[in-house]
Formats: C-alpha cells, sequence, structure tokens
C-alpha cells in the first residue's frame, strides 16, 4: 500500500451497478491532504463526474459515501458519515451527515469511501467485511420498512452487530426527499440521497468489520484528543452538555421558542404559544426512558421513548429530535406530543426526511386554510391545523406517491408549481430545500446561512450560536473586541457576513473530518486550531500543523461546492430566501417585527468569501490561490469566474 | 489488593469509547473487535449491555487452559500469555459471563488485564459508568448488583438484589 497516511483505512470502493463490478482502490493522497475526507472530498469527486446534464435520478448521478480521518478515531463526537451526490429534490449540490454507528463500521472494515455509479439491474445491497465487498440481492427486502429490512439484513448474515444504513419505501418509490436511516434510527435525511440510491437499486448498506484503524503517533494522538476533551470539560460547557445528555435536542424547542425563532404555522411565525406540550419537560418527564450516544461521543444527546398507552402507542424506539418536533408540531400547530413521535417514527419507518415531509404538509395546510387546496384536492383529507390523523394519513400517501400525497412527495417548490396560483407564497424554500427550523426574522445570521448553504435552506452548513445564545468570550476571541458588540447583537446585520463565511469554513472542516456538529456549533468549543492539533498525530499529515493549510483547506472546500453549484447555474440570485421570511415582518412573539437584512449581509459575506458581489460568483484569483485551477479551467470559458 | 471493574449499566450509553480506548491501549489500534471489553447491544430489545471479565475469585478459564496460558499477573489479575495460548477457545466456553474472548487478528484469546492497575477503559467512558474496585465488600456488592442488572436487562431472571 502507497498510501502514505493513517487514521485513513485507505482504500475506497468504486462500484458500477450497471456491469455489477466493484474496484477496491487506494485512497488518493491528495484527496486528504487537500480535502481531508467527508465533504471535501466528495466534492472533488462529484466535481469530477457529474455536472449539469447528470440526471439526479438517473443512472449517471454518482453518489458518495464518505467518511474522515477523524471517524471513528476516539475523537468526540466522531461516529459521523455522509452521502453526497447531485441532489434529487433541488437539482444542486446535495449532501446529508448521520451519526450511529455505520461510518465507524464502514472504516473498519476497511474503506472509507464508497463510490455508487451507474444503476443495478436488480435490487442490491452493499456488504463489507473486512476488506472485502459484495453486492448481494436484494429482492427480498425491496418494499420494506427501514426497522424490518435491517433485521433481515441482519438475519441473512447470521449477525446481530452488523452495521446498517438503508432506504425505505419511499426513497424506492422516488419520493424526492427520501432518507437513509442507519442503525434503526439515525436519518441522512435532507436532501432526498436516500432517493438517489433507490433510484440506482441500492436498498442499502451492511458493515462489519475487524480491520481497525492505525494511527501515525498514538501517544500523541491520544495527548492531543486529551487537550480536547478537556476543552469539552470545561465548567462553562457543563450547563449546555447536561442539557444535551438530559434532553438531547429537544430543549431547543424552549431555547428557540424563547427567542421567537420555532418555525410555527408554516413558518408564518416564530412564537409557539402551546410550545410547553411538545417541549423538553413533557418529553422527560412523560416518555423518556434512556439516554444513547453514538459511537464515540462523549455528548450523547440521543435518547430513547416509549409510549405505553393510546393510539399511539410504542415499544421503546430512538426519540424525535427538534427539527422533528418543529416539522410536524409547531410547524403544523399540533400540540399533541404522542402524535409527533408517531409521525416521526414513520418517517423514520418509511425513509422520508421529516423536515421536508413535515414542511411539506405544513405548506398543504396553509393552503387549504387560504382555500388555494380544499378537500377536493387532498383526497377528503381534512386539513386543519393540527390535525394529526391528516397528517398521518398525507405520511402513508407521500410515501406511496399516491393522490394529493404525489405531488406533496415533490417537495414545496414543486408543489407550488403543479398547485399554482399564489401557493408559491407559501412555498419556504431555498433553492427547493424546505427551510429547517430556524428563522431569520428573529436571528439575522441564519437568513445569511439559509441563503449560501450550497444545499439550500439549512442550517448545517453555517449556523452560528455564538450570538443566538450568547457566548460573548468567543466572539471577542475569535473576531476582536471591535466586533464583538454588533455580532453578539442577533437582529444586527453588521458583520455577519464574515461570522457565516467563518463558520462554513469551519464546518467545511468538521464534515470533512468527520465529526458531529455537537461540540462545533453548539457548545461552540471546538474550532481551527482543534484540527491543528488532532489531525497531525492522527493521520501524519505535517500540513495540517500550519494553521494557514487548516484555514485554506475549509475555504478550497466551500469554494469546490459553490463552484458545483455555479456549475448548474446558481448566482446571486438563487442565493435568496423565500418572501415569507424575507419580506413579511415577525407577526408575533418575541421577535415581532424583525426581518433580515440579507442583502447587506450578502455583499458583506461576498466580500470574504472573494467573490463577486453582483454575481456571487468567485473571483479566478481566489481560486487560483486555493490550488482550484481545474475549477477555473471549466468555469471560466463559460463566464462563471470574475 | 485485587480489583476488578464495576460497570453501572444505568449510565452506559453505549457509545464504545471503552472499547476504542481499550484497544488503543492493547492493540495500538482503534478496533473495538479487538478491545477486552465489549458493548453488547440490541436496538430492538433496547438492550445496552457492556461485558467485561469480572476477575472470579474461582476462575473458570484458567483451569480450562490446556497450555497454562492463563495465569496471575504481579497485580494478582489474570491475563492471557499470548505466545502460549493456541486460540483452543476451551477458556471462552468455559467461562459464562462472556468475559474472555478470541481476538479476531491474533486468533488468540485476550481478556480483561485490568491494564496493570489503572484502566483505560475506566478513564474514557465520560458517563462515568466504569469504575475499578477494590475486592472487599463494598466491591463484591457493586459487582453483583451490577451483574444482576446486565442479567435482568437481558431476560435472566435473578432473585431481588439485597444490600
Amino acid at each position: 500500500m502507497t498510501f502514505p497516511y493513517k487514521g485513513y483505512a485507505g482504500y475506497y470502493l468504486d462500484i458500477d451497478l450497471t456491469k455489477g463490478k466493484m474496484h477496491k482502490k487506494e485512497l488518493e493522497k491528495d484527496w486528504a491532504r487537500l480535502y481531508l475526507g467527508g465533504t471535501g472530498v466528495a466534492a472533488r469527486i462529484l466535481w469530477d463526474r457529474t455536472g449539469p446534464n447528470t440526471n439526479p435520478l438517473g443512472p449517471d448521478n454518482v453518489l458518495v459515501v464518505g467518511t474522515g480521518p477523524l471517524t471513528g478515531s476516539l475523537f468526540s463526537p466522531s461516529g459521523r458519515m455522509m452521502f453526497a451526490a447531485r441532489g434529487p429534490l433541488t437539482g444542486v449540490w446535495a449532501e446529508s451527515h448521520v451519526g450511529g454507528y455505520l461510518g465507524p463500521e464502514i472504516k473498519y472494515s476497511g474503506f472509507d469511501f464508497i463510490i455508487f455509479n451507474g444503476r443495478s439491474k436488480k435490487p442490491v445491497y452493499l456488504s463489507l467485511r473486512d476488506g472485502s465487498a459484495e453486492l448481494l440481492d436484494a429482492s427480498h427486502l425491496w418494499g420494506k420498512e427501514t426497522n424490518v429490512t435491517t433485521q433481515m439484513i441482519r438475519e441473512d448474515h447470521k449477525d446481530p452487530t452488523l452495521k446498517t444504513g438503508v432506504i425505505g419505501p419511499a426513497g424506492e418509490n422516488g419520493v424526492l426527499y427520501g432518507s437513509i436511516i442507519v442503525d434503526f434510527y439515525r436519518a441522512a435525511g435532507r436532501t432526498g440521497l436516500g432517493t438517489v440510491l433507490g433510484s440506482k437499486n441500492v436498498k442499502g448498506i451492511a458493515a462489519s468489520g475487524a480491520q481497525g484503524l492505525e494511527v501515525h503517533d498514538m501517544d500523541k494522538y491520544l495527548e492531543a484528543n486529551e487537550v480536547e476533551m478537556e476543552r469539552l470539560r470545561d465548567p462553562i460547557w457543563t450547563d449546555s452538555l447536561s442539557s444535551l445528555r438530559k434532553y438531547g435536542t429537544t430543549d431547543l424547542v424552549a431555547i428557540i421558542n424563547e427567542i421567537g425563532r420555532l418555525p410555527t404555522k408554516n413558518h408564518w411565525t416564530g412564537f409557539y404559544e402551546d410550545a410547553d406540550d411538545i417541549g423538553p419537560e413533557t418529553i422527560a418527564d412523560k416518555y423518556r426512558i434512556a439516554q444513547e450516544a453514538c459511537h464515540g461521543c462523549a455528548v450523547g444527546c440521543k435518547y430513547i421513548i416509549r409510549v405505553n398507552k393510546g393510539k399511539y402507542k410504542t415499544e421503546p424506539i430512538g426519540g424525535p429530535e427538534y427539527e422533528t418536533i418543529m416539522a410536524f408540531g409547531s410547524n403544523c400547530l399540533n400540540n399533541d406530543i404522542e402524535s409527533v413521535f408517531y409521525l416521526g417514527k414513520r418517517c423514520d419507518l418509511l425513509g422520508m426526511d421529516t423536515i421536508s415531509c413535515g414542511k411539506s404538509i405544513g405548506f398543504a395546510m396553509e393552503l387549504f386554510e387560504k382555500g388555494i387546496i380544499t378537500t377536493k384536492d387532498t383526497d377528503g383529507l381534512d386539513l386543519s391545523w393540527g390535525n394529526a390523523e391528516a397528517q398521518a394519513a398525507l405520511v402513508e400517501k407521500i410515501a406511496k406517491r399516491e393522490g394529493f400525497g404525489k405531488i406533496l412527495a415533490n417537495g414545496v417548490r414543486a408543489a407550488a408549481e403543479t398547485i399554482g396560483g399564489d401557493a408559491w407564497k407559501y412555498a419556504v424554500h431555498v433553492k427547493g430545500l424546505e427551510a429547517s427550523g430556524q428563522d431569520p426574522r428573529a436571528h439575522q445570521s441564519i437568513g445569511l446561512t439559509y441563503a449560501t448553504n450550497v444545499r439550500g435552506a439549512d442550517h448545517l452548513r453555517s449556523l452560528s450560536s455564538l450570538e443566538e445564545l450568547g457566548y460573548p468570550d468567543i466572539v471577542i476571541q475569535r473576531f476582536g473586541k471591535d466586533k464583538a458588540d454588533a455580532i453578539l447583537d442577533i437582529m444586527s446585520p453588521e458583520h455577519k457576513g464574515q461570522l457565516v463565511w467563518d463558520m462554513e469554513d469551519l464546518y467545511a472542516i468538521v464534515d470533512s473530518a468527520v465529526i458531529c456538529k455537537y461540540g462545533t456549533m453548539w457548545p461552540p468549543v471546538y474550532y481551527f486550531d482543534t484540527f491543528v492539533n488532532v489531525i497531525p498525530p492522527l493521520t501524519g499529515m505535517e500540513e495540517w500543523s500550519d494553521p494557514k493549510h487548516v484555514r485554506m483547506t475549509g475555504e478550497r472546500i466551500s469554494h469546490l461546492r459553490r463552484a458545483y453549484n455555479h456549475r448548474l447555474g446558481v448566482t446571486r440570485k438563487e442565493e435568496t430566501l423565500p418572501p415569507r421570511l424575507l419580506k413579511e415582518p415577525m407577526p408575533t412573539g418575541p421577535a415581532k417585527g424583525g426581518l433580515p437584512d440579507l442583502d447587506y449581509m450578502l455583499d458583506d459575506y461576498y466580500k470574504f468569501r472573494g467573490c463577486d458581489r453582483e454575481t456571487g460568483l468567485p473571483k479566478e484569483t481566489k481560486l487560483k490561490e486555493l490550488g482550484l485551477d481545474f475549477v477555473v479551467k471549466e468555469l471560466k470559458p463559460k463566464g462563471l469566474t470574475k | 489488593m485485587r480489583s476488578f471493574l464495576a460497570i453501572d449499566l444505568q449510565k452506559c450509553t453505549g457509545c464504545n469509547n471503552c472499547e476504542l480506548a481499550c484497544s488503543a491501549a492493547h492493540t495500538k489500534s482503534f478496533n473495538p473487535r479487538r478491545s477486552r471489553i465489549q458493548i453488547l447491544k440490541d436496538e430492538v430489545r433496547n438492550l445496552i449491555v457492556p461485558m467485561v471479565c469480572l476477575q472470579c475469585e474461582d476462575p473458570l478459564c484458567e483451569p480450562a487452559c490446556p497450555t497454562g496460558a492463563i495465569s496471575y499477573n504481579e497485580k494478582d489479575t489474570l491475563f492471557v500469555h499470548s505466545h502460549v495460548c493456541i486460540g483452543c477457545m476451551n477458556c471462552v466456553t468455559a467461562c459464562v459471563y462472556g468475559g474472555i474472548e478470541i481476538d479476531p487478528r491474533t486468533l488468540k484469546a485476550v481478556k480483561c488485564d485490568m491494564c496493570w492497575g489503572d484502566p483505560a477503559c475506566a478513564k474514557a467512558c465520560e458517563y462515568g459508568a466504569i469504575s475499578m474496585v477494590e475486592a472487599k465488600e463494598e466491591g463484591f456488592i457493586v459487582r453483583r448488583e451490577n451483574v444482576d442488572l446486565a442479567f435482568q436487562k437481558i431476560g435472566i431472571k435473578t432473585e431481588e438484589v439485597s444490600e
């Protein structure tokens, strides 16, 4: 083996599904050096293999399954992995990350990346074991829900310890936001990558391995790791960590409602009067039975619930995250938490993103209220706000693409086009991705995050918790005293371009490492210096001990993903917000009257990003500085550089 | 004094950090399958049960070994001399607690050796579920309670724990 770095398994699997052939290849040295892993490497692969002519659900699309050097390498929280492809819901760059145990297991089984090309003639699933790979028949699994699929795969191999990532009926049926469910109840939910797998006739991945990971300098790495753990153990973070351990992300329902940013009634407002009913205390008191953690994680935000009686009775399952509670709860004015558990569970079993699904239903409920659609359009369903039974019926219809569900299965952007009239006014999305659980009218910088996020209206590429929850010391450390007041003012657009630019590059590294956002986003402990500290002793890549190299890598990844979208036609015009979030002042709650000053923040952001202000396109000098000459070569003749 | 590990099931989140730390300490790599402590997990039954050698007073593994590979170290802890072990698995069969296993790479038996008095797993557990206790009355009680709880969780009925 000539791949020189440790911390990686050192191999990737290039699969031609059409021919049913697999090639095990050594990892490219430059992928690790210049893109680290995860999203960075996926961007490099997809730049080369997909483009404007790629049909997201055609055999020509390419799905990358990625891990990073920190995946499974003790660093906490590092039980993560990611998927990327050209997205079927948005048509642009799509990626989705997930925790659990599969990511580390893929590495222990001998691979860092898996690249799915083409389309299999019949349903298959990929089995990885100790350095070898097989495509196995999945005819018996096709059509099965995700939990049954997982159990059947384990049964097939007589191995109850197998880790899996599988799709459900929604991904098979072409619902544009089909998810990939990992280890029963963790989801790579967003952007419909489960549907890309489905379009390739791939039911999932199963991995088991005893290959293990070597470390460049174990003693130094354990020491570096301990330094980072000490940062996390700092008493200033005790409250954040105990909240995550006690409530998981459900605590956000209360915290976010308090600042008036909890999407309510299809994003009409940011304050939900009944938030307590679906909030952390209710869940912890009545339903939570255990705490869980992903592989190697010291945060442990996952929790298990059980509902003992009633029509939503359930055996122990993973409890819903904040986003699910928001999407089916406050966003649809449904304060029946047991029904929210049920809706989240059904989405997991059917393999559908809870955010896009819940938001599509909320959108339909608003159209129903406005009279734009009636029971004639909804197959007789009464889509009044808060009607949990109608929500449940719609979830099933969407997964089957049946009746009205067929329209909502395409997401709100396409559904608004199909329904016509004023429907578009209520479609809350950016680039076709339904907005997640934030609101720029109560938090300026999230507006910029939504607008510039390469995958659409979502917080996970650059959300800043620094002003959201208020961390003055961190802001001063990172941006200096002069800018601190403006940055900490949640409703000031001042310096938010710089803030989001900084976060985006930081998360680009986080998503390539691949680690969880907890510990970086909230509490905001890890920063660029974390990677300077841990990557060299883990991998042996000495360049990574230079903070400039780490920063530049973040920038390089951000620019490459942006360039991917520019090549598909995305410019400043598309980096915007839906009318509701841009022009309708927040009507109620603590953030009443708020509106984002998007243009101001975008100008600032483009300046820091090294992009042209008018168009948002990258400057040729910037791309060259980052070593992205291959991008210049392709974009420049098309007039897509400045 | 002799000591052993006590694991509080109520605190364990199944994060596998103990497995990572154990494999780092014993194999200089991150490889949960080679760890001496193993987390048994079954999502369907909502089970998370850590399994590790109980350091029995009257061990079953040691007399089952045909080559005498299992013997006490200076800390009075049983460990496996891997160059003497022939990988016959007699010890694995003998142990009723799943406390000794075959390393999938070396194909020799491995068991918890208490890291010669400073267990890596206990240090790595951020949830405080693993502690080292001394082999005297208090320690015996904690160990019995934990074993009882593990058995009950797996579905083996045990008598009520009395203090």
